[in-house]
Protein backbone atom coordinates (compact mmCIF):
# COMPACT_ATOMS: atom_id res chain seq x y z
CA UNK A 1 0.00 0.00 0.00
CA UNK A 2 1.40 3.36 -1.06
CA UNK A 3 0.25 6.45 0.81
CA UNK A 4 0.91 9.84 -0.77
CA UNK A 5 1.59 12.48 1.84
CA UNK A 6 3.36 15.61 0.51
CA UNK A 7 4.32 17.36 3.72
CA UNK A 8 7.21 19.71 4.38
CA UNK A 9 9.64 17.67 6.48
CA UNK A 10 10.54 20.70 8.60
CA UNK A 11 6.90 21.72 9.10
CA UNK A 12 6.95 21.13 12.85
CA UNK A 13 9.88 23.53 13.23
CA UNK A 14 8.40 26.03 10.77
CA UNK A 15 5.07 26.18 12.63
CA UNK A 16 6.83 27.02 15.90
CA UNK A 17 8.95 29.57 14.04
CA UNK A 18 5.80 31.23 12.69
CA UNK A 19 4.41 31.44 16.23
CA UNK A 20 7.69 33.00 17.44
CA UNK A 21 7.55 35.54 14.61
CA UNK A 22 3.98 36.44 15.58
CA UNK A 23 5.08 36.97 19.18
CA UNK A 24 7.96 39.22 18.10
CA UNK A 25 5.57 41.24 15.95
CA UNK A 26 3.00 41.62 18.73
CA UNK A 27 5.71 42.82 21.11
CA UNK A 28 7.17 45.17 18.51
CA UNK A 29 10.66 43.71 18.68
CA UNK A 30 13.06 43.05 15.83
CA UNK A 31 14.49 39.54 16.14
CA UNK A 32 17.83 38.96 14.45
CA UNK A 33 19.43 35.55 13.94
CA UNK A 34 23.24 35.82 13.95
CA UNK A 35 24.90 33.04 11.95
CA UNK A 36 28.55 32.42 11.17
CA UNK A 37 31.47 30.03 11.56
CA UNK A 38 32.88 29.61 15.06
CA UNK A 39 35.32 32.40 15.78
CA UNK A 40 34.10 34.98 13.31
CA UNK A 41 33.30 37.39 16.13
CA UNK A 42 29.58 37.04 16.84
CA UNK A 43 29.84 37.56 20.59
CA UNK A 44 32.29 40.45 20.33
CA UNK A 45 30.12 42.09 17.70
CA UNK A 46 27.10 41.71 19.98
CA UNK A 47 28.97 43.29 22.90
CA UNK A 48 29.83 46.27 20.71
CA UNK A 49 26.39 46.43 19.12
CA UNK A 50 24.66 46.45 22.51
CA UNK A 51 27.00 49.21 23.65
CA UNK A 52 26.57 51.20 20.44
CA UNK A 53 22.80 51.10 20.78
CA UNK A 54 23.65 53.68 23.43
CA UNK A 55 20.71 54.75 25.54
CA UNK A 56 18.85 51.76 24.25
CA UNK A 57 21.45 49.27 25.40
CA UNK A 58 19.13 48.09 28.12
CA UNK A 59 16.52 47.44 25.49
CA UNK A 60 18.03 44.41 23.80
CA UNK A 61 17.82 40.83 24.91
CA UNK A 62 20.12 38.05 23.78
CA UNK A 63 19.40 34.36 23.30
CA UNK A 64 22.68 32.56 22.84
CA UNK A 65 23.14 29.03 21.55
CA UNK A 66 26.25 26.93 22.11
CA UNK A 67 26.96 23.23 22.33
CA UNK A 68 28.44 23.70 25.80
CA UNK A 69 29.35 26.36 28.39
CA UNK A 70 27.68 29.58 29.51
CA UNK A 71 30.71 31.68 28.60
CA UNK A 72 28.99 33.74 25.92
CA UNK A 73 26.05 34.46 28.21
CA UNK A 74 28.44 35.60 30.93
CA UNK A 75 30.22 37.87 28.47
CA UNK A 76 26.98 39.42 27.21
CA UNK A 77 25.25 39.81 30.56
CA UNK A 78 26.71 43.26 31.38
CA UNK A 79 25.57 44.64 28.03
CA UNK A 80 22.08 43.20 27.53
CA UNK A 81 18.73 43.66 29.26
CA UNK A 82 18.42 39.89 29.64
CA UNK A 83 20.46 36.92 28.45
CA UNK A 84 19.34 33.33 27.99
CA UNK A 85 21.90 30.62 27.27
CA UNK A 86 20.76 27.52 25.42
CA UNK A 87 23.10 24.54 25.45
CA UNK A 88 22.34 22.42 22.43
CA UNK A 89 24.47 19.43 23.47
CA UNK A 90 25.35 17.73 20.22
CA UNK A 91 23.03 19.74 17.97
CA UNK A 92 24.89 22.09 15.66
CA UNK A 93 22.07 24.65 15.43
CA UNK A 94 19.14 26.10 17.35
CA UNK A 95 15.59 24.86 16.81
CA UNK A 96 12.54 27.14 16.80
CA UNK A 97 11.15 25.37 19.88
CA UNK A 98 14.30 26.19 21.88
CA UNK A 99 13.67 29.85 21.14
CA UNK A 100 9.95 29.40 21.93
CA UNK A 101 10.82 27.86 25.31
CA UNK A 102 13.04 30.86 26.09
CA UNK A 103 10.42 33.49 25.30
CA UNK A 104 8.29 33.14 28.48
CA UNK A 105 11.44 33.84 30.54
CA UNK A 106 11.95 37.15 28.72
CA UNK A 107 10.31 40.50 29.28
CA UNK A 108 9.74 41.33 25.62
CA UNK A 109 7.59 44.36 26.49
CA UNK A 110 10.72 46.06 27.78
CA UNK A 111 12.97 45.52 24.78
CA UNK A 112 13.20 46.59 21.17
CA UNK A 113 15.53 43.90 19.90
CA UNK A 114 16.06 40.19 20.41
CA UNK A 115 19.46 39.06 19.21
CA UNK A 116 19.75 35.31 18.72
CA UNK A 117 23.33 34.11 18.55
CA UNK A 118 23.14 30.77 16.77
CA UNK A 119 25.63 27.93 17.18
CA UNK A 120 28.77 28.59 15.12
CA UNK A 121 28.06 26.74 11.87
CA UNK A 122 27.56 27.81 8.27
CA UNK A 123 25.26 24.98 7.15
CA UNK A 124 22.61 23.70 9.57
CA UNK A 125 21.37 27.02 11.04
CA UNK A 126 20.24 27.93 7.53
CA UNK A 127 17.77 25.03 7.51
CA UNK A 128 15.95 25.95 10.70
CA UNK A 129 13.79 29.04 10.78
CA UNK A 130 13.67 30.39 14.33
CA UNK A 131 11.00 32.98 13.64
CA UNK A 132 13.54 35.78 13.29
CA UNK A 133 12.83 38.87 11.22
CA UNK A 134 16.33 39.12 9.80
CA UNK A 135 19.31 36.87 9.26
CA UNK A 136 22.69 38.44 9.94
CA UNK A 137 25.59 36.47 8.49
CA UNK A 138 29.12 37.28 9.66
CA UNK A 139 32.19 36.61 7.55
CA UNK A 140 35.52 37.49 9.12
CA UNK A 141 38.51 38.31 6.96
CA UNK A 142 40.70 35.49 8.37
CA UNK A 143 38.17 32.93 7.11
CA UNK A 144 39.07 33.76 3.51
CA UNK A 145 37.36 35.34 0.52
CA UNK A 146 36.10 32.02 -0.87
CA UNK A 147 33.45 31.40 1.79
CA UNK A 148 30.49 32.89 -0.06
CA UNK A 149 31.25 30.60 -2.99
CA UNK A 150 31.62 27.62 -0.65
CA UNK A 151 28.49 28.25 1.44
CA UNK A 152 26.12 29.95 -1.02
CA UNK A 153 22.92 28.71 0.62
CA UNK A 154 23.44 30.46 3.92
CA UNK A 155 24.63 33.69 2.29
CA UNK A 156 21.65 33.77 -0.08
CA UNK A 157 19.35 33.72 2.92
CA UNK A 158 21.05 36.75 4.50
CA UNK A 159 19.43 40.14 4.95
CA UNK A 160 22.80 41.61 5.83
CA UNK A 161 26.35 40.28 5.61
CA UNK A 162 28.83 41.77 8.05
CA UNK A 163 32.44 41.57 6.94
CA UNK A 164 34.13 41.48 10.33
CA UNK A 165 37.68 42.00 11.64
CA UNK A 166 38.35 44.53 8.86
CA UNK A 167 41.23 45.93 10.97
CA UNK A 168 43.18 42.87 9.77
CA UNK A 169 42.90 43.90 6.13
CA UNK A 170 46.50 45.22 5.89
CA UNK A 171 47.89 41.82 6.87
CA UNK A 172 45.42 39.61 4.99
CA UNK A 173 45.26 38.85 1.30
CA UNK A 174 41.47 39.02 1.25
CA UNK A 175 39.82 39.97 -2.03
CA UNK A 176 36.77 41.97 -0.94
CA UNK A 177 35.62 42.44 -4.53
CA UNK A 178 35.34 38.65 -4.84
CA UNK A 179 32.99 38.56 -1.86
CA UNK A 180 30.87 41.48 -3.12
CA UNK A 181 30.63 39.85 -6.58
CA UNK A 182 29.74 36.42 -5.19
CA UNK A 183 27.01 37.90 -2.97
CA UNK A 184 25.55 40.01 -5.77
CA UNK A 185 25.11 36.84 -7.85
CA UNK A 186 23.10 35.27 -5.03
CA UNK A 187 20.78 38.08 -3.99
CA UNK A 188 21.01 41.72 -5.03
CA UNK A 189 19.06 42.82 -1.94
CA UNK A 190 21.70 41.77 0.58
CA UNK A 191 23.31 44.66 2.42
CA UNK A 192 27.06 44.30 3.04
CA UNK A 193 28.59 46.26 5.91
CA UNK A 194 32.28 46.22 6.81
CA UNK A 195 32.95 46.36 10.54
CA UNK A 196 35.80 46.10 12.99
CA UNK A 197 34.69 45.47 16.56
CA UNK A 198 38.25 46.28 17.61
CA UNK A 199 38.58 49.77 16.08
CA UNK A 200 34.86 50.54 15.93
CA UNK A 201 35.02 51.13 12.17
CA UNK A 202 31.64 50.56 10.51
CA UNK A 203 29.80 49.96 13.78
CA UNK A 204 27.68 53.10 13.56
CA UNK A 205 26.72 52.19 10.00
CA UNK A 206 25.64 48.72 11.16
CA UNK A 207 23.69 50.03 14.13
CA UNK A 208 21.92 52.64 11.97
CA UNK A 209 20.99 49.88 9.52
CA UNK A 210 19.61 47.83 12.40
CA UNK A 211 17.51 50.73 13.74
CA UNK A 212 16.21 51.51 10.27
CA UNK A 213 15.30 47.87 9.76
CA UNK A 214 13.38 47.78 13.02
CA UNK A 215 11.42 50.87 12.01
CA UNK A 216 10.61 49.39 8.63
CA UNK A 217 9.64 46.08 10.22
CA UNK A 218 10.61 44.17 7.13
CA UNK A 219 10.93 40.40 7.43
CA UNK A 220 13.45 37.94 6.04
CA UNK A 221 13.81 38.16 2.27
CA UNK A 222 14.05 34.49 1.52
CA UNK A 223 10.96 32.52 2.31
CA UNK A 224 11.29 28.76 2.34
CA UNK A 225 8.44 26.79 0.85
CA UNK A 226 6.35 25.48 3.75
CA UNK A 227 3.97 23.12 1.99
CA UNK B 1 25.84 17.12 8.45
CA UNK B 2 22.47 18.90 8.30
CA UNK B 3 21.15 15.62 6.87
CA UNK B 4 20.93 14.21 10.41
CA UNK B 5 18.68 17.08 11.52
CA UNK B 6 16.53 16.61 8.44
CA UNK B 7 16.40 12.83 8.95
CA UNK B 8 15.26 13.28 12.58
CA UNK B 9 12.45 15.61 11.52
CA UNK B 10 11.54 13.18 8.73
CA UNK B 11 11.43 10.27 11.17
CA UNK B 12 8.97 12.11 13.43
CA UNK B 13 6.65 12.61 10.48
CA UNK B 14 6.95 9.00 9.37
CA UNK B 15 6.06 7.76 12.85
CA UNK B 16 3.03 10.04 13.03
CA UNK B 17 1.87 8.96 9.55
CA UNK B 18 2.33 5.30 10.49
CA UNK B 19 0.18 5.80 13.59
CA UNK B 20 -2.44 7.69 11.61
CA UNK B 21 -2.73 4.94 9.01
CA UNK B 22 -2.23 2.13 11.55
CA UNK B 23 0.82 0.68 9.85
CA UNK B 24 3.03 -1.69 11.79
CA UNK B 25 5.96 -1.34 9.43
CA UNK B 26 7.07 1.06 6.69
CA UNK B 27 8.94 -0.53 3.80
CA UNK B 28 9.62 2.45 1.60
CA UNK B 29 9.85 6.21 2.09
CA UNK B 30 9.99 8.72 -0.74
CA UNK B 31 11.26 12.24 -0.19
CA UNK B 32 11.65 15.14 -2.58
CA UNK B 33 14.76 17.22 -1.94
CA UNK B 34 15.26 20.51 -3.75
CA UNK B 35 18.82 20.94 -4.94
CA UNK B 36 19.08 24.28 -3.14
CA UNK B 37 18.91 22.39 0.15
CA UNK B 38 22.15 20.63 -0.71
CA UNK B 39 21.12 17.26 0.67
CA UNK B 40 23.84 14.75 -0.16
CA UNK B 41 22.04 11.46 -0.97
CA UNK B 42 24.70 9.15 0.53
CA UNK B 43 24.83 11.15 3.76
CA UNK B 44 21.04 11.32 3.90
CA UNK B 45 20.81 7.54 3.47
CA UNK B 46 23.24 7.01 6.33
CA UNK B 47 21.42 9.52 8.56
CA UNK B 48 18.08 7.88 7.80
CA UNK B 49 19.48 4.44 8.63
CA UNK B 50 20.75 5.85 11.90
CA UNK B 51 17.49 7.46 13.03
CA UNK B 52 15.23 4.62 11.86
CA UNK B 53 16.78 2.01 14.14
CA UNK B 54 14.11 0.49 16.40
CA UNK B 55 11.30 2.40 14.71
CA UNK B 56 8.49 1.37 12.35
CA UNK B 57 10.75 2.34 9.45
CA UNK B 58 13.80 0.28 10.43
CA UNK B 59 15.31 -1.17 7.27
CA UNK B 60 13.00 0.84 4.99
CA UNK B 61 14.21 1.84 1.56
CA UNK B 62 14.66 5.60 1.27
CA UNK B 63 14.05 7.02 -2.20
CA UNK B 64 15.41 10.52 -2.68
CA UNK B 65 14.04 12.41 -5.68
CA UNK B 66 16.09 15.50 -6.46
CA UNK B 67 14.04 18.52 -7.49
CA UNK B 68 15.64 21.01 -9.85
CA UNK B 69 15.57 24.67 -8.90
CA UNK B 70 13.32 27.20 -10.58
CA UNK B 71 13.29 30.94 -9.94
CA UNK B 72 11.26 33.89 -11.21
CA UNK B 73 12.85 37.29 -11.65
CA UNK B 74 10.95 39.90 -9.65
CA UNK B 75 11.76 42.58 -12.22
CA UNK B 76 10.98 40.97 -15.60
CA UNK B 77 9.14 37.80 -14.45
CA UNK B 78 11.46 35.56 -16.47
CA UNK B 79 11.39 32.01 -15.12
CA UNK B 80 14.80 30.34 -15.18
CA UNK B 81 16.90 27.63 -13.57
CA UNK B 82 19.35 29.12 -11.09
CA UNK B 83 22.50 27.36 -9.92
CA UNK B 84 23.65 27.16 -6.31
CA UNK B 85 26.07 30.03 -6.79
CA UNK B 86 24.13 32.21 -9.23
CA UNK B 87 20.58 33.53 -9.17
CA UNK B 88 21.25 36.12 -11.87
CA UNK B 89 18.31 36.56 -14.22
CA UNK B 90 19.54 35.69 -17.72
CA UNK B 91 17.61 38.72 -18.99
CA UNK B 92 18.24 41.46 -16.36
CA UNK B 93 21.56 40.13 -14.99
CA UNK B 94 20.31 40.94 -11.48
CA UNK B 95 19.71 38.41 -8.66
CA UNK B 96 16.30 39.37 -7.28
CA UNK B 97 14.07 36.33 -7.45
CA UNK B 98 11.25 34.33 -5.96
CA UNK B 99 12.11 30.66 -5.68
CA UNK B 100 9.40 28.55 -7.30
CA UNK B 101 11.02 25.15 -6.83
CA UNK B 102 14.16 23.58 -5.44
CA UNK B 103 13.99 24.88 -1.87
CA UNK B 104 11.79 22.14 -0.50
CA UNK B 105 12.26 18.97 1.51
CA UNK B 106 9.07 17.02 1.31
CA UNK B 107 7.91 13.68 2.61
CA UNK B 108 6.13 12.60 -0.57
CA UNK B 109 4.97 9.06 0.18
CA UNK B 110 5.31 6.00 2.36
CA UNK B 111 4.85 2.41 1.31
CA UNK B 112 3.88 -0.43 3.54
CA UNK B 113 3.28 -4.12 2.91
CA UNK B 114 1.76 -4.62 6.33
CA UNK B 115 -1.38 -3.11 7.81
CA UNK B 116 -2.49 -3.33 11.42
CA UNK B 117 -6.21 -3.71 11.76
Amino acid sequence: MKINIVKNVLKANDLVAQANRKTFKEKGVLAANFISSPGSGKTTLLEKTLTALGEQQHKATVIVGDLQTTRDAQRLEPFAYQVVQINTGTSCHLYANQVAESLPKLDLEAVEYVFIENVGNMVCPGEFDLGENIKVILLSLPEGDDKVAKYPTIFRAADVVLLTKTDLEPVMSFDKKQVYDDISRLNANIEIIEVSAKTGEGLSCWVEWLKKRRKEGIGAQVKFITE
Amino acid sequence: MHELSIASALMEQIISEAEKHELSHIDEVEIHAGILRQVIPEVMQEAFREVSVKTVAEGALLIIVEIEAQARCRKCQTVFEPTLDSFLCPHCQIADVDILKGDEIILAAIMSNSVNL
